[in-house]
């Protein structure tokens, strides 16, 4: 599974660009999971100063998955980047319980924002190769997540280490991108 | 678009016939060119190298292709010997090209050289890469001393309440604990910070106080860790090789890896400053640029990057 395949299960409406959007607390796994979807290297990841974005385009049709830092210090900037959002992507650090709370706020305030309206939400419950994972179901109920009514949410389970669970959640991405389209 | 078509020809062509040229020169007219030389000068190529030119990344890097390209399988294997079995290649060497040493006195101290750089080269990338594998651990008492011992010699003046806290953001960490930033870079990460501020306190300190400005600020260690993996790169992909050639004469150490991020972080810090980018968010646009000028430098046989230390104005 590669960008180009989740490409190519969108409905393609030439000139027009799908944008995902990769947001969560620092040292989620947001960058292992960018660079698992682009099929690269996952042995050499730094944290993020700033963004990463990965591109790619068919027939006059483009994908950008963007990847924003996590850390505190930069979370001010997320909003620079909600424009035109096709679908969010939360990720969250399933193992690193002392945070909960902390990721559960961010993602109310991002669900909040008036630009991300209506946007689809996927919460990667990232990390459960770690022993110590809560298991989805556990996630969910503490970030309430059944009391979102304004948009269509999926939580996922997954590793972006190994990969399980990735193509699950990328295909409910390119199932609501194509929903939202009709 | 009739001569866009042309020009594309033209220069198919002439591609073609540069490959043409180069599987000619490298499969027949390279061993009769060499076939000659030695015919008329009396010497092989890792003699006329070795007198042609001098010590450093020209001699070493042509030593090294030279070998590379041999058909001899006793001049290839000398491309990953260890360091103890050096002196004995080196004697077969000398017999397998019938090398007079009375007649060319210097040549086997100058190929010993070139290939305690060369092996030294790959050794110490064997070594950088275990130490990246390493991942910080919090229970390993030396990790945790590391850690600490970073913090005391970047801020001086200002104790550490905990051990979890968030103070760790005054020196760039991304939250409370630094062990979750290192990552891909593992101790590789720490070290190369580590070192930067124990060899160079008051640089470091002088790097950490622009990474502090409000307005042109940066997380120091993150970046730093980005760096390390930037050094690491360079390394692995043999871009690293003209500076140890030409800055270490014998067999590089892990000091010399450390020597090189301290140029990096210091130089991307100057780098950083200069161009005065609009956010932190352009971080990555400016490290490549960074990279590029880097790689730039790197491709210039003479290349020597230390790390001199400005007059702060």
């Amino acid at each position: 599974m590669g960008l180009l395949s989740i490409l190519r299960k969108l409905k393609s409406t030439p000139d027009q660009e799908v944008r995902i959007l990769l947001l969560g607390l620092d040292n989620g796994g947001k960058t292992t999971l960018l660079k698992q979807l682009a099929s690269e290297d996952i042995t050499h990841i730094t944290p993020t100063q700033g963004f990463n974005i990965k591109s790619v385009q068919s027939q006059g049709f483009k994908l950008n998955v963007w990847d924003i830092g996590g850390q505190r210090k930069i979370r001010p900037y997320w909003r620079n980047y909600f424009e035109n959002t096709d679908v969010l992507i939360y990720v969250i650090d399933s193992a690193d319980r002392k945070r909960f709370e902390e990721t559960g706020q961010e993602l109310a305030e991002l669900l909040d924002e008036e630009k991300l309206s209506g946007v689809p939400v996927l919460v990667f419950a990232n990390k459960q190769d770690l022993l110590t994972a809560a298991p989805a179901s556990e996630i969910a109920e503490g970030l309430n997540l059944h009391t979102i009514r304004d948009r269509v949410w999926q939580i996922q389970s997954c590793s972006a280490l190994t990969g399980e669970g990735v193509q699950d959640g990328m295909n409910w991405v390119c199932k609501s991108v194509n929903a939202k389209r009709k | 678009m009739r001569t866009n078509t042309n020009h594309f020809r033209a220069t198919r062509l002439l591609r073609m016939l540069g490959y043409i040229w180069q599987c000619f020169y490298s499969s027949c007219l390279r061993f009769w060119l060499k076939w000659f030389l030695r015919l008329v000068t009396g010497r092989c190529e890792l003699q006329r190298i070795c007198a042609r030119c001098k010590a450093g990344a020209l001699r070493t890097a042509q030593i090294e292709y030279s070998l590379k390209c041999s058909k001899s399988k006793v001049l290839r294997a000398a491309l990953s010997l260890k360091e103890n079995d050096l002196d004995e290649h080196l004697a077969q060497i000398i017999q397998e090209k019938r090398i007079k040493e009375q007649k060319d006195p210097t040549f086997k101290v100058n190929l010993r050289q070139c290939l305690l750089q060369i092996n030294g080269y790959s050794e110490l990338f064997e070594e950088v890469e275990d130490l990246r594998k390493q991942v910080f651990d919090s229970e390993n008492e030396e990790h945790e001393n590391m850690l600490l011992k970073l913090w005391d010699l970047l801020m001086p003046s200002e104790k550490l309440e905990s051990r979890v806290t968030k103070q760790w953001g005054n020196i760039g960490f991304q939250g409370e604990d630094p062990k979750t930033d290192f990552r891909g870079m593992g101790m590789l990460g720490l070290t190369n910070l580590l070192f930067f501020s124990e060899n160079h306190p008051d640089a470091a300190r002088q790097v950490l106080s622009h990474a502090s400005h409000p307005r042109l600020g940066y997380s120091y260690a993150i970046v730093g860790i980005n760096l390390t993996e930037m050094a690491y790169s360079l390394m692995k992909s043999d871009a690293l090789k003209p500076h140890f050639y030409n800055t270490v004469s014998g067999k590089p150490q892990m000091q010399h890896f450390h020597h090189f991020y301290c140029y990096l972080a210091y130089e991307f810090d100057k780098f950083w400053l200069e161009e005065e980018p609009e956010s932190i968010m352009e971080f990555n646009r400016y490290r490549e640029k960074f990279h590029d000028k880097v790689k730039g430098q790197l491709q210039k046989p003479e290349v020597k990057l230390i790390m001199t230390v400005d007059q702060e104005k």
